[in-house]
């Protein structure tokens, strides 16, 4: 999704937007921009990487300025359509993340004032606008303008011989981060790692006014001092680290992040950090909505609720759900989101806190939007995730949905027990399984050559073939899909043979017996199969024609070895093919639109 | 002297089964890796500019150090694909070494004391110890405070004074690299052409570690130095004597006795009614269940301990399940290494990964490769490879 950042201080502005701008590129991005402001407003902007602007872009003196990356949703990538947007005059810029829904009305309205447009984009009004009411304080005119607006948005407004940005959110995440003698704006805090750590989250509708030394915030028209959070990343942990990609690196924390996720949750000596959610009585039912890969995190969590704490489950897209009206209060709700930020993921939340259901959402960032609407926040301390492909950020969402089962006051404490010990293996086993890397790379090297593969799972492994199929797509464009086991016979089978493998997650639960059949109905079909299976089973090496072994663990626990390995093998499969793994194309990391 | 360059991209064959999985100076003592003892006898010396030259299992040292900023160094790394010797290592270090720098062994376990004064020192210059056993190492020849020559592993030594492998060079040491491929060899060529190469002795640390047991010692050592720390939960009861260091979310239950030294990570689970004498370390996520005594060990991360064991002069590797009354009992033991038998005494080595059922008896002197499943009531002894399957 579009980014934005902004900085004001003694220092040239241009070489920290563009680095700040670098920081940013793991959102996703189609073209960059930066408008520097002094005595007069220098804009530099194209359909371009962050690298190629930085290039190109001369040197400027201002030391106050705004920044973007753009993902076009309203008009072609193109040097006319990035960000920032500039009024009439030349003197006003705006970089805007977000969407104007009213954006044509007001483009013909300002036309015939004698307003002349440039772009294609929603986010010209705004500068236009301002233009429009400005009459000596920029503050006062962006509230004007917005006050115009229907839509979302985070933006900043910069003005020649001006020193202030001001800035303004609504459905749109946006931080200051604040140091001395200067201060800094961005949609996200890794942008801003490299400067500061302390940052200030502005709450939706907030309008702010940002100088070197000071930061004015107004909420509902009352001038309120903002809180400041210190953040305990690093900038390492945002770095690669020396990995080639993002996404290994990534991949490699695992064992480290659930380990960390155990300290925060786990091991804790009594569970008296009990969710009140999961310990009322009166619950007819538990509600999942999520997107993407939190979506698989979300269905295996049907799989363990209902296993561990004997309640119905429902899973719903957070997409899908808007098409839903039968909501009952009585359903315990969670929204999982690892931005904090995923627009249909937000909107359900409003929804389900409108018909009054208690919301629990399970985030990796704090102080993110999800995390200000729920009643209750479980936070996945998974650190930045920087490669669009999800990894980690997937594992410790699965972590806190054990937890979570584990937290309901219904289970036996016998249950509580060796459900713990299990859960204590697991950053043991995932290293194992990252231990046998050179293995499953021989794997890659096979599916690289592959135009389609299908995944297949059952039960708590069914959302295991969702997400290995969706990891492998997403990063090496390979065509993948993963089925329930017992689906593929009601139409995929007609797709097999001998140039389209499968790939088999077996696990030793109440599912394995089919598994085989399963196994044996795709073998007659001619297809290839590579199974996932424990180290021990000797009956899936004799049906497979080759297995990529992971530790044996306790069934319900199965998901994060075998997810681990999924990684893996998409990993070195898009490497293979020499994909641009971290930014996958079309791809954006946080999806802050519907 | 602003700059170190740190050799860690060997293996360490004889160190195996614990370096299968991570180079040699990636081995935990004293909760920490051997590679961050030398970080830290840098950094507060005042030398915060690091080029580490990686290798074999590279990711474990990417992942544990990452840029250095949380060691309060900067980090650069360059690769040795090959480890063919340390003066091939060091010459992958060519383009971002400055104009004078230090070359450290990532492997030999060092403090700040040791390298005070060598860092001071006007290149090129060598790093000296005396030792009791010098035939292990390159023992220096001295005349005059520079250097003869240096005899690598010599039949008989001529003097107690070894090469602690710790040098100070000038970028000119990259001309005389080729065609040596050790760095030894390099300085004996240097001196062949007249070069003078300066000898500075220490008394500070300085502790290597050939072979597996040798993780034991150093362990003890080390643990005699540490800062005691109560972090985490301790239970009415608990007793702890000595130093003790806890990490936090730990939790050490009713009527345990922990004689110190011993370290402790984060996030452990022990007791009740454990016992931890010295000098024992112990990991991150370690369980260790009633009516356990461990002594003189090294028990690595995510270990899981069942109840009634007695684990003496053991190694344990991360991830381990080792189920109830697991009896690893220390005793004198002829440990086969690179086919020379050497008397030790010492418990059990366990590699990473091992399930190890009800009631398994080590032999004293056992080895057991990674990943190996023992059974139920089962003796192990001699020396099993990886993935090994004791039924």
């Amino acid at each position: 999704m579009c980014g934005i950042v902004g900085y004001i201080g003694d220092k040239s502005a241009r070489s920290i937007l563009l680095n700040c701008l670098r920081r940013l590129e793991y959102r996703g991005y189609d073209s960059c921009g930066i408008a520097v402001a002094g005595g007069s407003l220098e804009v530099y902007k194209d359909a371009v990487r962050v690298e190629e602007l930085a290039r190109v872009a001369p040197q400027l003196d201002g030391t106050a300025g705004i920044g973007h990356t753009r993902w076009a949703t309203h008009g072609e990538p193109s040097p006319v359509n990035a960000h920032p947007h500039i009024d009439c005059s030349g003197k006003i810029a705006v970089v805007h993340n977000g969407v104007i829904n009213n954006y044509q009305k007001l483009n013909r309205q300002l036309t015939a004032e004698g307003h002349s447009f440039v772009s294609e984009t929603d986010t010209e009004v705004i500068s236009h606008l301002i233009e429009k009411y400005y009459g000596g304080s920029l503050e006062r005119a962006v509230e004007a303008a917005l006050g115009e607006v229907d839509g979302s948005y985070a933006i900043i407004a910069v003005m020649a011989g001006d020193p202030e940005l001001v800035v303004a959110r609504k459905d749109s995440p946006l931080v200051i981060g604040v140091s001395d003698r200067e201060n800094f704006i961005a949609s996200d805090v890794p942008a801003l790692l490299d400067y500061t750590n302390r940052v200030i989250y502005l709450e939706e509708g907030d309008i702010g006014v940002v100088t070197k030394d000071n930061i004015k915030i107004r909420r509902c028209g009352k001038e309120v001092v903002g809180q400041e959070h210190k953040v305990l990343w690093r900038v390492e942990d945002a770095q690669k680290g020396g990995y080639e990609h993002f996404m290994l690196k990534e991949i490699h924390e695992q064992p480290k992040v659930i380990r960390d996720t155990l300290g925060e949750y786990i091991s804790a000596a009594e569970p008296e950090a009990r969710l009140a959610m999961v310990t009322e009585a009166d619950l007819e039912g538990m509600l999942i909505v999520a997107c993407g890969t939190s979506y698989h995190a979300a269905l295996a969590g049907k799989y363990i609720l209902d296993e561990v704490v004997g309640i119905p489950v429902v899973v719903e897209l957070a997409g899908e759900f808007a098409y839903f009206n039968q909501i009952s209060a009585k359903t315990g709700a969670i929204v999982i989101t690892q931005s904090g930020e995923t627009a249909d993921a937000l909107k359900a939340m409003k929804r389900l806190k409108e018909v009054g259901c208690r919301v629990v959402a399970i985030t990796n960032v704090v102080g993110s939007t999800a995390s200000r609407l729920a009643d209750q926040t479980v936070y996945t301390r998974a650190g930045p995730e920087i490669s669009v492909a999800a990894t980690k950020s997937f594992t410790v969402q699965l972590m806190v949905l054990y937890w979570l089962a584990l937290s309901c006051s219904s289970v036996d404490i016998r249950r509580v027990d060796s459900l713990t010990m299990g859960l204590r293996q697991l950053p043991g086993k995932v290293q194992q399984v990252l231990d046998n890397e050179d293995k499953i790379k021989e794997y890659a090297d096979y599916l690289s050559k592959c135009e389609d593969v299908f995944f297949i799972g059952r039960g708590i492994n069914f959302p295991v073939a969702l997400e290995g199929a969706l990891k492998l797509k997403e990063i090496s464009y390979i065509h993948a899909e993963g089925y329930a086991a017992g689906e593929l016979k009601h139409g995929p089978f007609a797709l097999l043979g001998a140039n389209t493998p499968v790939v088999a997650i077996v696990a030793q639960d109440s599912a394995y017996e089919a598994m085989l059949t399963n196994i044996k109905e795709i073998k007659a079909k001619g297809s290839p199969l590579i199974a996932l299976a424990d180290e021990g089973d000797e009956v899936v090496k004799e049906l497979a024609d080759s297995v990529i072994t992971v530790p044996r663990v306790d069934p319900i626990f199965s998901p994060v070895v075998n997810t681990v390995a999924l990684q893996l093998l998409a990993y070195y499969t898009a490497k293979q093919r020499d994909c641009p793994i971290d930014f996958p194309r079309n791809l954006a990391k946080s999806v802050t639109v519907e | 002297m602003k700059q170190a360059v740190i050799l860690s991209a060997g293996e360490g064959q004889r160190l195996r089964p614990f370096t299968a999985t991570r180079p040699k100076v990636m081995l935990s003592i004293a909760g920490k890796p051997i590679l961050q003892y030398v970080v830290e006898a840098l950094a507060q010396n005042g030398i915060r500019n690091l080029v580490m030259v990686i290798g074999y299992r590279r990711r474990e040292i990417l992942d544990y150090m990452g840029s250095g900023e949380q060691f309060g160094v900067d980090i650069t790394y360059v690769t040795q694909e090959k480890q063919l010797g340390t003066a091939h290592a060091l010459a992958q270090a060519k383009e971002v070494t400055e104009e004078e720098f230090l070359v450290l062994p990532g492997d030999n376990l060092i403090e700040a004391d040791t390298i005070a004064r060598f860092v001071m020192v006007k290149p090129e210059a060598v790093l000296v110890k005396r030792v009791d056993n010098p035939v292990r190492y390159g023992v220096v020849t001295i005349a005059k405070g520079m250097v003869k020559d240096i005899a690598e592993k010599p039949e008989e030594a001529k003097s107690n004074v070894v090469s602690t492998g710790t040098y100070a060079f000038t970028k000119r040491v990259f001309d005389f690299i080729e065609p040596e491929l050790d760095i030894p060899d390099v300085l004996n060529s240097m001196i062949a052409r007249g070069k003078l190469i300066s000898a500075q002795e220490t008394d500070g640390p300085w502790l290597d570690v050939a072979y597996p047991w040798d993780i034991l010692s150093l362990n003890d050592a080390v643990l005699h130095r540490i800062q005691p720390n109560l972090g985490g939960i301790f239970e009415t009861g608990v007793v702890v004597k000595g130093l003790v260091s806890v990490g936090k979310d730990t939790v050490v239950r009713s009527n345990s006795y922990i004689m110190g030294s011993v370290v402790i990570g984060n996030n452990c689970d022990i007791g009740p009614n454990v016992c931890i004498l010295p000098a024992t370390s112990i990991g991150d996520n370690v369980v260790i269940s009633p009516f356990t005594d461990i002594k003189n060990s090294v028990i690595g991360s995510d270990v899981n301990i069942g109840p009634g064991c007695i684990i003496q002069d053991s190694v344990i590797d991360k991830g381990c399940v080792i189920n109830g009354h697991f009896t690893a009992c220390s005793g004198e033991a002829d440990v086969k290494v690179d086919d020379e038998y050497h008397t030790v005494n010492m418990g059990a080595m366990l590699g990473g990964g091992c399930d190890l059922g009800n009631s398994v008896t080590a032999q004293p002197g056992v080895i057991v490769g990674n990943h190996s499943q023992v059974q139920a009531l089962k003796l192990v002894s001699g020396r099993l490879p990886d993935r090994s399957l004791v039924v």
